[in-house]
């Protein structure tokens, strides 16, 4: 188990920088995904941490020991790569062997903890088999249990699960959750899959351009996201950002669209807005914080929309639906037998207590959810 | 240790082992090189040089009098018969080649056998079809002829080339073949205007490989030609002597042979290892 | 994958459409056929008759050749110099070409410009090769005898192409100069091929760099190796050029080996029948150790 921490930590090839500043501060025995678009640095984050790569400014302190200048087989980390990188020639149980024979542990000892990993993956009728003769699933728990087998102080997974096929990416996903509550320790992972960062992460790392965008607890991140950014990386389907400006009607801030639609917002986002009324705002709504008028949720928060629906797209347990917002086209997600047919006028409902106003021009997030006590 | 301090150590320790690995690789360079470097220094020196005990070890003054000599003496024309030899047959090799490696690679024609039958040509020692080849030759007189020594350079480079452009061609996607087809091609413009341009570098890479074999043979040359038409690596073997060698003369020639192999390893520095390794590893 | 067929062209034109896989090939396959065929059966036959210098016996004589193939103590001589040279040059032109590849396997500035120069021995004619060492090597005028004489403090004159003793090292410097490069060439283009992320699980496992070499390095530029050492091992096997540039065989039959040997019966004995069954017995040898050698690299996958 350990701490990680990093500082100032600047890493470029060439010319093209990677990672432009980074500062994290991980506790022992945190999940943490560092999650992002491409190119945005977290591979390159990991396998500086790693030491496969130097870091060309900061520092990487594991357990206060600032291992900058330590080999990575002299870092006490075990890692699992993308795809898989199974010794071919050697059997499962020679695979998962390969780190503590490297460290000359007795035949016997072997033996067991190979034994004990194997179990714990479910993958000790395999042992005798060679890589090439195993699926991708079973492959990567080889990985894994090539990984855990030699009881290192921190876990380091460069997108394990990208390779899978989307059913057994699901699969996978909950065996390593189960696999952290089980053995418990530091484990940092990397992935381009918001999905799999919100299932798995204690902490999520938002990385864009090399820098973080923000760090926390996923619903933290969900709820209240600090830019634009983050508030459209994660959700799926993503956000809705529809421009439009604030306006005061009596005691009420509206929201109003291009095509002269409005939506009043809860007093309770008054304090934070108050500096914007007449400004140009980006409204944003998540998908699922669109129901259909009539579905029984009618609440104060909720700001009836007329709307005609030009795109239905029935997935069997729910149905999205495609709709004008202004002059944007935004995604609603209704009950599956909400909508029949493309056509039809509908009154939706907007959940204006969950919604998000972005000022353009910093795309930062001015007010959601959680602002809504304090002021802006 | 401060973070900048470990950096500054890391450093070191990589610049260390950069450093050795320098040495050694310059040390290589010159053990590998200085029979090269010797062979062309003896075509520059005076005969004074070459025969000083202990050895001149750079010529004083670079001087072309050997080099003279094998012109004025007409041996230099071996040198040209190399190049007309070597040429035609390379580029016949390579025409004929070709096309044979594009039947093989998108029709598969003959199947695994008859791939397989044409590598094993290639590794037909030299020995063993020298000699019933001279007997054939001689029955169709074409002993000591170009167009023989051409000829059968061709047939010992065809292996080789079918099985290099088969693999260039199949790295081609198929579909810019198909494509020309829909568009109304016959196949042989497909081959023509679509593969052959594809493949240019492929082709390229293979004739030179092509052409520094055929150029750099010796006993096929030796067996079948005598007096009519003499290839390079053979006159250089006019030079030795029982008891003394016309130094000069063996150093002159050798790098009128070598240097244009040198020009063309410069120029083909990235295709290096497929063309020398048959494609074994794709480089 | 099917012709179509093209409705603007003659009868001819559509003959030559649909046949087109075959009518490409025959050239190149008629002349290999030539080539390659036809000195096989002929070999085959003269080998059965009785021709030499003296007659031209081509009645079907049996196994007269062959017996005497037995017999013949000059050609098993000349079969053991050639092994002897297939089984020290290439386990010397192996290791030193894997230890080449490891030097330059990482990246270095200039690594392109010294893996050129370091080709050339390669590329320059097997007889220009044994040439320039017979210069190197010569016993007054030779840079080797001096350098040696540096380092031993007295003048050397050693007689490299003519004293039995040093023969076999002049040829054997000579062999593994020019071709080590080649192993080389193929060794680093193989191991520069294989997948970083092994090598880096391993490093990250805790392995040392010569675990890492063993296990990991080696089994992935097995297949590899294994047909460099079969291409080389054929090659010197029938090696000829640079043993006739520096001895010609000699001193006496000292350096004789089986090409030099056939090519001596062939062209200057005459014994055409005699030279025809050793051509056999040298294709019946290879094709035996090539089998053997394939079926090796089977097993080991």
């Amino acid at each position: 188990m350990a701490r990680l921490k990093i500082t100032g930590l600047k890493k470029s090839y060439g010319a093209t920088p990677a990672v432009r500043g980074v500062d994290l501060d991980i506790p022992e025995g945190e999940f943490t995904v560092l999650v992002g678009p491409s190119g945005c640095g977290k591979s390159t984050l990991l396998r500086t941490i790693a030491g496969l790569e130097d870091a060309d400014e900061g520092t990487i302190e594991i357990d206060g020991e600032v291992v900058n200048a330590v080999r990575p087989r002299d870092r006490n980390i075990a890692m699992v790569f993308q795809n898989y990188a199974l010794y071919p020639y050697m059997s499962v149980f020679e695979n998962i062997a390969f780190g503590l024979r490297a460290r000359k542990t007795p035949n016997a000892a072997v033996t067991t903890q190979v034994h004990q990993a194997a179990e714990m993956l479910g993958i000790t009728a395999l042992l005798a088999r060679l890589p090439r003769e195993l699926s991708g699933g079973q492959r990567q728990r080889v990985a894994i249990g090539r990984a855990i087998v030699r009881e290192a102080r921190l876990y380091l997974f460069d997108e394990p699960l990208s390779n899978l096929d989307a059913q057994l990416r699901d699969e996978m996903r909950g065996e390593i959750k189960r696999l952290h509550q089980e053995i418990g320790k530091t484990m940092i992972y990397v992935t381009h899959d918001q999905i799999e960062a919100m299932t798995l992460a204690d902490r999520i790392v938002l990385l864009k351009d090399g820098l973080i965008e923000q760090q926390g607890a996923p619903l933290e991140l969900f709820d209240r996201p600090a830019t634009r950014f983050v508030a459209g990386f994660l959700g799926s389907p993503s956000m809705n950002f529809v421009p439009a400006t604030l306006e005061q009607t009596g005691d009420t801030l509206v929201v109003i669209f291009a095509d002269g639609t409005s939506l009043a917002l809860p007093a309770s986002r008054a304090a934070a807005l108050a500096g914007r009324i007449g400004g140009e705002i980006i409204f944003g709504v998540r998908p699922e914080h669109i129901s259909k008028a009539g579905n029984g949720v009618a609440r104060d928060s909720h700001a009836p929309l007329n709307v005609t629906i030009d795109l239905v797209q029935p997935t069997g347990s729910r149905t999205y639906v495609i709709f004008q917002l202004g002059a944007t086209a935004a995604v609603a997600e209704l009950e599956v037998h909400d909508v029949e047919r493309p056509g039809e006028h509908l009154t939706l409902l907007v959940d204006m207590n969950r919604v998000v106003i972005i000022d353009p021009k910093t795309d930062l997030v001015i007010s959601h959810i959680g602002s809504a006590a304090s002021a802006a | 240790m401060s973070a900048a301090a470990a950096r500054r150590r890391l450093s070191r320790r990589r610049a260390w082992r950069l450093a050795f690995r320098y040495l050694a690789a310059v040390a290589l360079t010159v053990v590998f090189l200085f029979p090269i470097y010797w062979l062309f220094s003896i075509s520059l020196k005076t005969p004074d040089e070459i025969f000083a005990s202990p050895p001149a070890w750079y010529p004083a003054s670079i001087q072309f009098d050997n080099f003279k000599v094998l012109f004025k003496d007409g041996d230099a024309t071996t040198v040209w018969n190399s190049l007309f030899i070597a040429g035609t047959s390379t580029a016949l090799a390579m025409f004929l080649g070709t096309l044979c490696a594009y039947s093989l690679a998108r029709f598969k024609t003959g199947g695994d056998n008859l791939a397989i039958w044409i590598i094993s040509q290639r590794m037909i020692p030299p020995i063993v079809v020298v000699f019933p080849l001279f007997l054939l030759y001689v029955w169709l007189g074409w002993v000591d002829t170009y167009h023989g020594l051409i000829l059968l350079y061709t047939a010992f480079n065809l292996p080789y080339v079918i099985w290099m452009m088969r693999g260039y061609i199949e790295d081609i996607p198929i579909e810019l073949e198909e494509s020309a087809l829909v568009d109304g091609c016959t196949r042989w413009q497909v081959l023509v205007k679509v593969v052959f341009p594809m493949a240019r570098t492929g082709l390229f890479a293979t004739a030179v490989f092509t052409f520094v074999f055929a150029w750099n043979d010796f006993i096929f040359a030796l067996v079948m030609t005598r007096s009519e038409v003499t290839t390079y690596p053979v006159q250089v073997t006019h030079y030795f002597g029982g008891q003394s060698n016309f130094w000069a003369k063996i150093a002159a020639m050798s790098v009128l042979g070598a240097a244009p192999v040198f020009v063309a390893v410069a120029f083909l520095q990235r295709y290096l290892v497929r063309g020398i390794s048959m494609g074994a590893v794709k480089g | 994958m099917s012709t179509l067929a093209n409705d603007s062209g003659s009868r001819m034109n559509r003959f030559a459409d649909r046949n087109f896989k075959y009518l490409v090939i025959a050239p190149a396959v008629l002349i290999l056929l030539l080539f390659g065929i036809f000195p096989l059966v002929y070999t085959l036959l003269v080998s059965f008759q009785n021709i030499n210098m003296m007659e031209t016996d081509t009645s079907f004589s049996g196994l007269l050749q062959y017996r005497q193939l037995f017999s013949d103590i000059r050609l098993w001589e000349s079969l053991g110099h050639t092994l002897l040279i297939v089984a020290i040059a290439l386990p010397i032109e192996l290791i030193a070409g894997l230890m080449m590849a490891l030097l330059f396997l990482d990246r270095m500035p200039g690594r392109q410009i010294f893996v050129a120069l370091l080709v050339l021995p390669t590329m320059i004619a097997p007889i220009v090769a044994g040439a320039t060492w017979r210069l190197l090597f010569d016993n007054r005028f030779g840079p080797i005898n001096q350098v040696l004489g540096w380092i031993t403090g007295e003048p050397q004159a050693i007689l490299w192409t003519i004293r039995p003793e040093y023969v076999y090292p002049a040829i054997f410097i000579a062999e593994v100069w020019q071709w080590t490069p080649f192993m080389f060439l193929i060794l680093l283009a193989a191991m520069s091929n294989v997948d970083t992320s092994l090598t880096e699980a391993a490093e990250i496992d805790g392995a040392s760099r010569l675990r890492i070499f063993f296990k990991i390095m080696l089994p992935a530029i097995w297949s590899v190796m294994t047909i460099a050492l079969l291409i080389r091992g054929l090659d010197l096997f029938r090696i000829f050029d640079v043993i006739w540039a520096l001895t010609q065989g000699g001193p006496g039959t000292k350096t004789e080996t089986i090409s030099i040997y056939a090519y001596i019966q062939g062209f200057r004995q005459f014994e055409t029948s005699y030279t025809a069954a050793m051509a056999f017995l040298v294709i019946f040898l290879l094709t035996i150790a090539v089998m053997f050698a394939l079926k090796r690299m089977e097993f080991v996958r």
